[in-house]
C-alpha cells in the first residue's frame, strides 16, 4: 500500500466517524439489538465493523442518546437500543447540519465532480 | 463453541476498568451470540466462532474502543513533561559528574580512574531514573487533579483572546523551568535530608553504611534544605496561579541567594578544605584559597543580574499597571 492509499484511508476513517453515530442513530426509532443494526445498515449501503459499533452503542448510551433494555429470548438474555428523547433532539439537529454540509459541499465540489478545472 | 466466545470476552474483560467490567462483558456475549445465531442458524460451530471473533478483532483493542482515554500524563501535559525530562537528561548527568570527581578528588583513599568512570556513570543513571520518577509522578498527580501547567485550554474553558497575555508578559510562567526547578528542587532536598541524617557529605547513599562522610555544618544544611523546599513551594504556588508577582518573584531571588550561601558552607567551603589538604600543591595556583569565595561571588552575581533584571520589570509592570 502507499502513503498515498495510507492517507485516503485515514481521511476516509475520519469523513466516516461522525456520519456513523448519525446513520446509528436513525435507525433507532425502534428498538434493535447490535448485529440487527449492523445488517439494516449494510442493507442501506454502509458498512460497519462490529469493534466499532458495539462500543459505540455503549457510548451513545452512557451520553443519554440511547436507552436500552435486556429481554429474555428463548434461551439467553438479549439486549435491545432504543433512541431516546434526547437522541431524538440530537439527531434532528445532526440531520438539519448534515443536508446543510451536503448542500455546501456540492456547491464547493460540483465543479470537481464535472471535471472541470478548479483553479 | 461458546468456550471459544467465553475466551474472548474474558480477554477483553482484562483490560477493562473493573467498575465497567462485568457489564461490557455480558453485552459482547450477548452480541457475539446474536451475531453467531443470525449468520449460522442451527449449531454454530467452533470455525463460525473464530470467523465471528477474527471480524470483532484483537480482544485489547476491543477492549480500548469501550474504554474512556485515561492517561498517566495526557496530550495537555505531554510537551510540558518532555521538555522537563529533556533538561533533566542534560544537567543531571552533567551534575553527576562534577559531584564524583570532586567527591574523588577530596577522598583520602585512593581511586582508580576506571573504577571513577563507572560509578560516575551508574550514578548518573541512577540520578536520572530517580529525577524521571519524581517528574513523572509530579505530572501524574497534576493530570489526576486535573491542573492545567500546559497554558493551554482545556476543552470546558471558554476561551478568550482579549485574556492572551501581552507580548513579553512578565507575569508569565515558563511551566518546563518552574517544573524542572520543583523536580530538582526536592530531588536535592532528599538528598540533603540523607546528608542531613548520616551527618555530613558522601557519595554512598546507604543508610546503614554511609561510607566516608565529610562533616558539615548542620545549621547550614537545615537552612539549605529550607530554601530548597521554599523554592519548591514558591514555584508550585506560580505554576498554580499560572503567573508570577513582584512579591512572589522577589521571595525566590530571596531563597535562591540563601540557597548560594547554604552551597557555599555545606559544600564549597568543606570540599575545596578536603581537596587542599588531600593535593596540598594546588594551594600554591593563584587564587586557589578564595575559589569557595569566588564561585559564591559569580553565583550570587549571577542570581541578582538575572532575577534582579526580572524583578524590576515585573514590579514597573506591576505599578504602571496598578
Amino acid at each position: 500500500m502507499t502513503d498515498t492509499d495510507d492517507h485516503i484511508n485515514a481521511l476516509r476513517l475520519e469523513l466516516r466517524r461522525g456520519v456513523v453515530v448519525l446513520a446509528v442513530l436513525s435507525q433507532m426509532d425502534t428498538a434493535s439489538y447490535g448485529y440487527n443494526l449492523i445488517q439494516q445498515l449494510a442493507e442501506k449501503g454502509l458498512d460497519i465493523e462490529e469493534g466499532t459499533l458495539y462500543p459505540l452503542l455503549r457510548r451513545l448510551e452512557k451520553q443519554g442518546l440511547l436507552e436500552s433494555k435486556w429481554e429474555m429470548g428463548e434461551s439467553r438474555p438479549r439486549k435491545y437500543y432504543q433512541i431516546s428523547p434526547a437522541g431524538r433532539q440530537v439527531l434532528s439537529t445532526l440531520s438539519a447540519d448534515w443536508f446543510e454540509t451536503v448542500n455546501v459541499m456540492s456547491n464547493i465540489l460540483g465543479k470537481i465532480l464535472k471535471g472541470e478545472k478548479n483553479v | 463453541m461458546s468456550d471459544l466466545v467465553e475466551r474472548y470476552v474474558q480477554q477483553v474483560g482484562r483490560y477493562l476498568p473493573a467498575k465497567e467490567r462485568k457489564e461490557v462483558e455480558a453485552e459482547l456475549r450477548s452480541q457475539i451470540q446474536d451475531q453467531l445465531e443470525d449468520r449460522f442458524a442451527g449449531s454454530p460451530t467452533q470455525a463460525h466462532a473464530a470467523t465471528v471473533l477474527a471480524e470483532l478483532g484483537d480482544p485489547r483493542k476491543m477492549a480500548a474502543s469501550y474504554g474512556s482515554q485515561q492517561y498517566l500524563v495526557g496530550p495537555e501535559l505531554y510537551p510540558t513533561l518532555v521538555q522537563v525530562l529533556r533538561r533533566i537528561l542534560v544537567i543531571v548527568p552533567t551534575l553527576v559528574v562534577i559531584a564524583t570527581v570532586l567527591g574523588a578528588v577530596a577522598s583520602s583513599q585512593p581511586y582508580s580512574l576506571p573504577g571513577l568512570f563507572i560509578e560516575t556513570a551508574a550514578s548518573a543513571v541512577q540520578a536520572v531514573l530517580i529525577l524521571i520518577a519524581v517528574v513523572v509522578l509530579f505530572f501524574a498527580i497534576l493530570q489526576n487533579t486535573g491542573t492545567d501547567v500546559s497554558g493551554a485550554s482545556g476543552p470546558k474553558k471558554q476561551f478568550d483572546p482579549l485574556a492572551l497575555p501581552p507580548l513579553d508578559d512578565p507575569y508569565g510562567v515558563d511551566r518546563a523551568e518552574s517544573t524542572f526547578g520543583i523536580a530538582i528542587g526536592t530531588f536535592f532536598a532528599l538528598v540533603l535530608v540523607y546528608f542531613l541524617r548520616v551527618g555530613g557529605l558522601t557519595l554512598r547513599f546507604n543508610l546503614g553504611n554511609p561510607g566516608e562522610v565529610l562533616p558539615v555544618s548542620t545549621i547550614w544544611l537545615i537552612i539549605l534544605i529550607v530554601s530548597g523546599i521554599a523554592q519548591v513551594l514558591v514555584n508550585v504556588w506560580a505554576l498554580w496561579r499560572n503567573r508570577w508577582t513582584a512579591g512572589l518573584w522577589f521571595a525566590e531571588t530571596v531563597f535562591e541567594l540563601m540557597g548560594h550561601v547554604g552551597v557555599y558552607f555545606v559544600f564549597l567551603k568543606p570540599l575545596f578544605g578536603r581537596v587542599l589538604t588531600t593535593v596540598p600543591a594546588l594551594a600554591n595556583l593563584p587564587f586557589m584559597a578564595g575559589t569557595p569565595e569566588i564561585f559564591l561571588g559569580v553565583a550570587i552575581a549571577i542570581t541578582l543580574l538575572s532575577k534582579g533584571h526580572r524583578l524590576f520589570k515585573l514590579w514597573t509592570y506591576q505599578t504602571a499597571h496598578r
